[in-house]
């Protein structure tokens, strides 16, 4: 691997001489000094003196960077910009202005959405729904008991079967879960990580018996195990375990179903736990070569893997952090394939990223102003460029499961910035600008930093089992908390703006009473049915490839048609792997 | 010399695996001077009270975020009163719309704080009950 | 709950989780009348194996006490645990979250865990950690595991506490058992290595092997043991408490567990008396000894002087 030629600040062995004031590179930039001193003298001051600055100090809202009253060409100079190697034109290295060359004047981002509950039948009628409203793709996520592996009669499992989504205990239900109009559908995301392997097969399972061709769309999968031990806690391994077992689904995917997704990082979780942008890119990315690095011991090539890695990324409210997180999270993934693994073709470098607005910036209070702040964030994405698909925001998510009338707005939003604002009708248009320039370059450099800090403590995984992404994160979400609690950072309706007496009501979506008993029955019934023998032996199977190394999803696609449960698949690698308790995520903060 | 420090429970139920909230919560009453005693995940009714009776805390908080607090902490109460040990104050915070909140009020749950809290509030509470009563 | 500390002790010795705790709390606390309801336990204590597990951060030591407890548990012993963990220096706070690894154990009654915080007490242990294992001990919990905060530091107070001490390392933090200080490996009757599965691991081995052949050992003295396990995945754990049982019995058959039981006596004698002295000291001082401290903070008596001004004055009072 090779050294990032562009160090952060500090080592400067690499860097070009910087311009400073006393001694300007070019006539223009003198002239351009003198202008802006006359200025500041006779222009800017008088009217300060008559009134002062509304703050003291100006910073952006998550890095605290300064941010100062103007930005100019000098800016650009500062950091040696350079149009062709920090920007560039649209799908060419370093994909700062996106990964494809005519952005969203070819094709719009795709509008996903997130949803799923109930049984399974319950969520194919919502999702058939969906599909015939315009949208074409959207994310299964699976209920608590589902992506902990567990069956829906375990005892931990009461009260959470088919509530925060669909419940898959055996491949009866998946194959229930997939009777949509295929069609329509041009994407699915499976979102169910410490059970990586087993949704997989039953998937693919599901698919053979329905008679779909799995080229026929893209399934990708979200596979974040790392992530769900830095920040989710929908684990069931140690951490190594998890690894790989995820490697076992990447490299499966990659040689049987090569046109599907099999790894996203999903660094949005990151941010929902309160992570900075640096800390998002960094810990994202850091996961991201923990897996890649996993993948190449299987004997890949660099070229045949990068492709298929993916990302989530959240948005925030602080609108010019966002936009630069997003050009930065293309040009450093693109150098990292370029620099650190020696990566040749494009697709490698092209960073495929969902934007995701909404989570952490929303409130409880007056929600309706939510739905300013999603437009907002949509907007961010549209300008940030380079997403190819957007979820869509939901204004009530802050109150649990969304409601209908959310999802309609929810896409209303993304539509209006699409069709009315006009932001998608050039490509990365906020290019060139001081501001945004000098933001980008200062995200790429810190973010290099911090990767570095998590390279000398051995890595993603090394960082996880030492617990510091989740003591950095800890601390984050004090601050953050902090910083809001005590209005250092405004919030309206939650901090400035508020209406007193305001009765905050929170729904939830009320599962029919009989969810959780028809989804036990059903397993109850599918337990019956089956032949215990060959489950039985399947499992032995399922058991021997967990302690050697061999890849998992084969055997467990067998157990699956055996109609082998999710749970008894999950407590044979249980058995094996141990079961993970972390460190107390807050000691040592 | 001997100190006498508030201890407190911080629990979550279940499945429910959002952890920010309980995080935030664990360092602010910890500065507040409490020691905060956490369970982790995935913990039952009656883990949690006997992590309580062990422990010999006076406070219990509960953190639900997944919507299924009417299915569990009810029983933690119920359990506490079985082992004559609910003169704790137990206090839930979460996302609990209200009429579950009311619900649980009159199961014997002593506070609700929902989503947005202010994390003093919930210390000073603690406080107050505390100051209140002969412990 | 009743606040008698003699009933509650009686509750306790019945075996009421619920009493043992609360006697640990008003210990902890120094409440009054406290000290009356460990004594009244004491008659029935002393039968426990005490057992200190120490070692640096990161050598996942609540991991591998879960597996013991599981392991003593399979023998049907019962087991008390009391896990120490920090207090913040800046709030007198804590979060102690030792428990989170230790759920196996969450509802068997045949376990009790203590979480404490060292509440300004250096070592590595919390200052009532032994009442506390007296306590569990006359209740009846046949291995009480002690669990030292593990900040690096040395933390040797637990030898003095417990009859065999584990010392807990892992391959690759730093150079090999860079991390364990040498008093340490003074005091240590077992060794774990623990994460066997590193690389690294049987280098470890081999320092350790190397520098306990330093140590000097009287004929027919106890042999320290070096133990592999994984926790993670539960293994070693068998050997490990075999270790740690084998000790127990030599002590037992050398008298060196009645040894230990009168060191620890006097520790606590000590302590006792220290503690209890420099109260009464103070409470004899004319304003507690305000200004004698006062003088001690502003820089115009050294802590000697302050002492010498301490206890003239109280002289000159008699």
């Amino acid at each position: 691997m090779s050294t990032a030629p562009r160090e952060p600040l500090g080592s400067d062995e690499f860097e070009e001489p910087k311009p400073s004031e006393s001694t300007p590179s070019s006539p223009e930039s003198a002239a351009l000094d003198a202008a802006e001193t006359t200025w500041r003298r006779e222009v800017l001051d008088p009217a300060l003196a008559k009134q002062g600055e509304r703050q003291e100090s100006f910073v952006t809202q998550q890095m605290h960077w300064p941010v100062k009253d103007l930005y100019t060409p000098k800016d650009l100079e500062e950091i040696g910009f350079d149009y062709h190697e920090d920007v560039g034109f649209p799908g060419q290295y370093p994909y700062t202005r996106g990964t494809t060359p005519a952005g969203y004047r070819q094709d719009l981002w795709k509008m996903l959405q997130v949803t799923g509950f109930g049984t399974a039948n319950d969520s194919a009628e919502r999702w058939s729904k969906m599909l015939e409203q315009g949208l074409n793709g959207f994310i299964i996520e699976y209920d608590l008991p589902t992506t902990n592996g567990y069956d829906s009669d375990h005892p931990l499992a009461e009260g959470e079967v088919a509530r925060a989504g669909t419940a898959i205990d055996t491949l009866a239900d998946m194959e229930q879960a997939l009777d949509l109009p295929w069609d329509k559908l041009q994407h699915l995301n499976s979102v169910c990580n410490a059970p990586q392997p087993v949704n997989l097969a039953m998937i693919l399972a599901a698919l053979e018996k329905r008679g779909i061709e799995p080229s026929s769309f893209t399934l990708q999968m979200s596979n974040a195990i790392l992530i769900e031990y830095t920040c989710v806690g929908r684990y069931i391994y140690p951490p190594k375990h998890g690894l790989r077992i995820a490697t076992d689904c990447i490299e499966y995917t990659i040689r049987n179903h090569p046109n599907w997704i099999p790894i996203t990082v999903v660094s949005a979780q990151l941010y929902a736990a309160r992570a900075n942008p640096v800390q998002e890119l960094a810990f994202g990315f850091s996961i991201a070569m923990e897996y890649l690095d996993a993948t190449l011991a299987r004997g890949f090539d660099i070229d045949e893997v990068a492709p298929y890695w993916s990302f989530v990324t959240g948005l925030e409210m602080d609108f010019f952090e966002a936009v630069s997180k997003l050009r930065a999270y293309r040009k450093i993934w693109a150098r990292l394939m370029k620099e650190r693994y020696g990566a040749k073709r494009h697709e490698s470098m092209q960073l495929k990223l969902i934007s995701s607005p909404g989570t952490t910036g929303l409130t409880l209070q007056q929600p309706l102003n939510n739905i300013a702040r999603l437009g907002i964030q949509t907007l961010a994405c549209a300008l940030g460029g380079g997403a190819y698909a957007i979820t869509t925001p939901l204004h009530d998510e802050a109150h649990a499961l969304p409601s209908e009338e959310a999802v309609r707005v929810g896409i209303a939003v993304q539509n209006i910035v699409a069709h009315e604002t006009g932001v998608a009708d050039t490509v990365d248009p906020l290019a060139g600008s001081y501001l945004v320039e000098s933001m980008t370059r200062k995200m790429e450099d810190e973010v290099f930093a911090e990767i570095e800090r998590v390279d000398a403590m051995g890595g993603a995984l090394a960082a996880i089992e030492a617990g510091y992404f989740q003591k950095e994160l800890a601390r984050s979400q004090r601050d953050r908390h902090r910083e809001i609690e005590d209005g250092a950072r405004k919030q309206i309706g939650v901090n400035h703006l508020v209406q007193d007496g305001e009765k905050r009501t929170i729904e939830m979506f009320k599962l029919g009473q009989q969810a959780e008993e028809l989804q036990v029955e059903q397993l109850v019934r599918v337990r019956a049915e089956r032949d215990e023998d060959l489950v039985a032996k399947t499992l032995e199977r399922v058991r021997e490839a967990a302690i050697g190394d061999e890849n998992l999803v084969p055997p467990i696609m067998e157990a699956v048609k055996a109609y082998a449960t999710q749970g008894e698949i999950c407590d044979v690698m249980r058995d094996v792997f141990g079961v993970y308790h972390p460190d107390s995520l807050t000691s040592g903060v | 010399m001997g100190e006498r420090k508030i201890r407190v429970l911080l629990a979550k139920l279940g499945l429910d695996s959002h952890t920010v909230g309980v995080t935030v919560i664990a360092q602010s009453l910890r500065d507040a001077g409490m020691e905060v005693i956490y369970t982790g995940l995935r913990q039952t009714p009656d883990m949690v009270v006997q992590a309580a009776i062990q422990e010999d805390v006076d406070v219990i908080g509960i953190s639900s975020l997944s919507g299924a607090q009417m299915q569990h902490i009810p029983k933690v109460l119920e359990r506490l009163r079985e082992e004559e040990i609910d003169d704790k104050l137990v206090i839930v915070g979460g996302v609990i719309p209200d009429e579950d909140g009311e619900a649980l009020k009159a199961a014997g749950v002593d506070q609700i704080f929902t989503m947005g809290a202010h994390t003093g509030e919930i210390a000073a509470f603690i406080r107050e009950w505390w100051d209140q009563g002969d412990r | 709950m009743a606040r008698d500390p003699i009933v509650l002790a009686d509750q306790a010795r019945a075996g009421n989780q619920a009493a043992g705790a609360r006697l640990i709390r008003m210990l902890e606390e120094g409440e009054e009348g406290a000290l009356q309801g460990l004594r009244a336990l004491l008659p029935a204590s002393g039968k426990a194996h005490l057992l200190g597990i120490t070692g640096p951060p990161g050598a996942g030591k609540s991991t591998l006490v879960d597996r013991i407890v599981s392991e003593f548990r399979r023998r049907e012993r019962r087991v008390g645990v009391i896990a120490v963990d920090p207090s913040s220096p800046f709030s007198g706070g804590a979060i102690l979250g030792d428990r989170v690894r230790m759920q196996t154990h969450a509802t068997d009654p045949g376990v009790f865990i203590r979480s404490m915080a060292t509440r300004g007490q250096l070592g590595g242990l919390a200052r009532t950690s032994f009442e506390a294992a007296s306590v569990l001990d006359a209740m009846g919990y046949d291995v009480v595991v002690i669990e030292t905060v593990g900040v690096g530091q040395d933390e040797v107070d637990v030898v003095e506490l417990a009859q065999t001490t584990a010392v807990v390392s892992i391959p690759g933090m730093g150079d090999g058992i860079q991390s364990i200080k040498a008093g340490i490996l003074e005091i240590g009757d077992i060794f774990v290595v623990n994460k066997a599965d590193l690389p690294g691991a049987d280098r470890v081995v081999r320092q350790l092997t190397a520098m306990l052949h330093l140590r000097d050992s009287a004929a027919g003295g106890w042999e320290p043991r070096i133990v592999k396990t994984e926790a993670e995945r539960a293994r070693g754990i068998a050997e490990l408490v075999d270790g740690f049982e084998a000790h127990h019995q030599h002590l037992a058959a050398t008298g060196d567990l009645q040894r230990k039981a009168v060191q620890r006596r006097e520790r606590v004698f000590y302590d006792v008396l220290r503690e209890r002295a420099a109260a009464r000291v103070l409470a004899a001082t004319p304003g507690g000894g305000k200004e004698i401290l006062a003088s001690l903070r502003s820089g115009r008596l050294d802590p000697y002087e302050a002492v010498d001004s301490l206890l003239g004055t109280q002289k000159e009072l008699e």
